[in-house]
């Protein structure tokens, strides 16, 4: 990527916070210690972290993993462990999703534009796609993946909550002072703040001009977020909302405008999220039911 | 788990799997990728903690010896990649083994080593001492540690002691890392000292074996004569050998799924190498037993060999084949050719067949029985052990994995040895007995890491 990168810290009265730019989003990391030697090194090392993971997994970077597996053409491309690791991960999401999350449902893309309009692909238009969707047809084991000509695959509904957990781990290394790191919106923390309150995170949603920023409260652990604040189709008074089902290449419907989950790991938070998303209309009764801390925007 | 977009979940059972599918499924994502991404320093992330390993083996010859053996390990890595490695085995054996005499058209009566008592063996059969029983304690322990980069040193200790025997030992190894890791040389030196105190003494070379005594109670001079006859045939209760190796080892990765290994090692053992409770039928020339003298064996032996073994990677299946070629002054020499495939059945479970082909040529002083009015050899041995054998070795492990994490595995093998003749005629009655019989045994082993 040409983008220049930087960090920017800034001394705050409890201690510093780190801003960057990764992944499409604002991030930042706050830490509370009066160690500002310390709040650089965190700074450091967890930019250049989440910078290796988008330069690694990013479908928009064409020097990417992801990408050179996108342009394979149905030849075996050769992977480390830690991609191993990941599709592993998202081989679980599909089983627990019964087929509706799948790493290679992003074809849909082509067909499918949230830019607020009313356009609605036609039905033939999804059916084509949907013949190159099929997580069963990749094959990969711990050395490579085969993924045939024509099909993709996006890390982006696991990348930036996978980067906030790698976070985590590189800042348990280096420090045990409470630390928060928010890489737009999908947060987590190590520990509560020192002054013994919770973290007060404010879950925006730029989108929703009429609403309120959403202030949640969290000791310890992560929270993710899956909403289409701003990526919706309006057709006939029917909101199509930004998550597709890939087993039938349309969206979930009645599903919340945004929902947030809190889970002891930021990637079990947000794949949480999206499964919730995905049930629709009951997406609040299914993580009660399932006893996880939520909060959902209709 | 039923989780269709739009449809309505609920049921307990539900909720617990998705809870837990999802926290292991996290750990295996953030538990396994340090490799590929940055490293995560060890002083945090690691705890310096013992893992253990525990077996059973049991080992059955058909009418011969069956053993039974605890095998118990500690391993314990250090934060800095020492390793510390003890080792503890306990086998009781029991049962009979071939005293070195040929069968014989009619009962023979043997002395037991002790000189107290004897045993028969019915004709037409293999003599079999009876009186084998024994129990033997092992301890190993071995530190291993990483001197400089690229430099591993290990040293180590080992004690063994049964009822009539003590082996002391120390060892020590240097590997050097080079080529990326990708090559390494070792270099290894190892010394053992043992002290053999057999039941009844150690008997002269080639001492007609003596009569009983001490089984007609009351018949007092009787027994005393007899245990002075036994005596004489004694040179003392105790002797000892020593053992040194030298092994040089190179081992290169070919590739990422291909690793070889080459290892030369020489080795000297120097002291009392006969075996006290072997003898030698004398046969006159119609075959018949005549004497039963006690073996004798050079006091020294030089051994060498050269060891190749390939690891190939499939796919899956992991293939491990090795050779080893072994010569010696006593002019043995033997070949052993040993495969094994790795079968992972997933969810940790794997089939692992086993293949082991072994040849030996005897030694230039192993003779079957020794021929009275013939002039007695330097040395002799009639001990199967050093004669012309082949042998095969087939079986089957089987290992799973457990919820917790620890490893089960069973093991059961199938084990064939063939002694054949080296060229010696056999006169008289010895033409149709059998000379060169054959072992089989039954190998059982279960095995426990936690």
């Amino acid at each position: 990527m040409n983008k220049t990168r930087k960090i920017i810290v800034i001394k705050r009265p409890d201690g510093f916070c780190i801003q960057f730019d990764a992944m499409a989003s604002a991030c930042e990391v706050i830490a509370e210690t009066d160690d500002e030697f310390l709040a650089n090194k965190i700074g450091k090392a967890v930019s250049e972290e989440v910078w290796r993971i988008e330069d690694k997994y990013s479908r928009y970077n064409p020097q990417s993993l992801c990408s050179k597996i996108n342009q394979s053409r149905g030849k075996p491309i050769a992977i480390d462990d830690e991609t191993f690791a990941l599709l592993n991960f998202a081989d679980t999401c599909f089983q627990l999703s019964d087929g509706v999350f799948d790493l290679t449902s992003g074809v849909l893309r082509n067909v499918w534009r949230f830019d607020c309009s009313d356009n609605i692909p036609s039905h033939g238009a999804i059916v084509k796609e949907m013949k190159n969707i099929g997580w069963r047809k990749v094959e990969y084991n711990d050395t490579e993946i085969f993924l045939p000509k024509d099909m993709e695959i996006d890390f982006g509904g696991i990348g930036k909550e996978y980067a906030v957990d790698r976070a985590l781990l590189l800042i348990k290394t280096l420090t045990n002072q409470p630390v928060l790191v928010n890489l737009g919106g999908d947060l987590a923390t190590n520990a509560a703040r020192k002054n013994g309150e919770p973290w007060q995170v404010g879950v925006e949603h730029p989108g929703f001009i009429d609403k309120k920023t959403m202030v949640v409260s969290l000791y310890k652990g992560a929270l993710a977020t899956s909403g289409d604040a701003k990526r919706f189709l309006l057709k006939n008074g029917k909101r199509y909302s930004h998550i597709l089902n890939a087993k039938t290449g349309w969206p979930i419907e009645n599903a919340p405008r945004s929902i947030t989950v809190s889970a002891p790991q930021c990637i079990q938070a947000g794949l949480l999220a999206t499964l919730a998303q995905m049930q629709g209309c009951n997406a609040e009764q299914f993580l009660s039911e399932q006893e996880i801390k939520h909060w959902a925007i209709r | 788990m039923q989780l269709v977009g739009g449809e309505k979940i609920n049921g307990t059972a539900n909720k617990i799997n998705l809870k837990l599918v999802l926290t292991l499924a996290t750990s295996a994502l953030l538990g396994s990728t340090q490799t590929g991404a940055t490293p995560i320093p060890s002083d945090t992330t690691t705890e310096e903690s013992w893992s253990f390993d525990s077996a059973f083996l049991y080992y059955s010859e058909a009418d011969r010896v069956s053993a039974a053996e605890v095998i118990f390990s500690a391993k314990k890595t250090y934060n800095d990649d020492s390793i510390l490695n003890l080792k503890l085995t306990i086998d009781a054996l029991t049962g009979a083994s071939a005293n070195g005499a040929v069968a014989q058209p009619n009962v023979q009566t043997f002395t037991r080593p002790s000189g107290k008592g004897n045993y028969n063996v019915k004709t037409g059969d293999t003599p079999l001492d009876d009186t084998f029983k024994d129990t033997r304690v092992q301890l190993n322990g071995q530190w291993s540690q990483v001197l400089a980069q690229n430099f591993t040193s290990s040293v180590g200790a080992h004690l063994s002691k049964e009822y009539d025997y003590l082996s002391l030992g120390v060892n020590g190894n240097l590997a050097y890392d080079f080529n990326k890791k990708n090559s390494t040389i070792s270099f290894g030196l190892s010394h053992f000292q043992d002290t053999f105190s057999p039941e009844g003494g150690i008997p002269k070379p080639f001492a007609s074996m003596p009569l009983a005594y001490g089984q007609y109670n009351g018949n007092g001079n009787g027994n005393n004569s007899r245990e002075t006859i036994h005596d004489a045939t004694r040179m003392g209760s105790d002797d000892d050998k020593t053992t040194s190796d030298i092994m040089v080892g190179f081992t290169q990765v070919i590739n990422r799924r291909m690793v070889t290994q080459f290892n030369y090692s020489y080795s000297v053992v120097d002291g009392y190498l006969t075996d006290p409770f072997k003898v030698l039928s004398l046969v006159d020339t119609s075959g018949i037993a005549q004497d039963y003298l006690y073996e004798n064996r050079p006091d020294k032996r030089t051994k060498q060999s050269v060891f190749a073994q390939t690891k190939y990677h499939f796919d899956e299946t992991i293939l491990d084949v090795s050779y080893r070629y072994m010569w010696d002054d006593w002019k043995i020499e033997s070949h052993t050719l040993d495969t094994r495939l790795y079968i992972p059945l997933g969810e940790g479970s794997y089939l692992e067949p086993h293949l082991r082909l072994y040849q030996q040529t005897a030694a230039e002083y192993y003779q079957p029985f020794l021929m009275q009015g013939e002039a007695l050899p330097e040395f002799a041995s009639a001990d199967y052990r050093i004669g012309e054998m082949t042998a095969y070795t087939v079986g089957l492990k089987y290992g799973v994995k457990l919820d917790g994490g620890n490893d089960l595995s069973f093991r059961l093998e199938y084990y064939r040895q063939d002694s054949e003749s080296a060229g010696h005629k056999a006169p008289g009655v010895l033409a149709n007995l059998a000379l060169y019989e054959s072992v089989d045994a039954i190998i059982a082993q279960v095995s426990y890491s936690f």
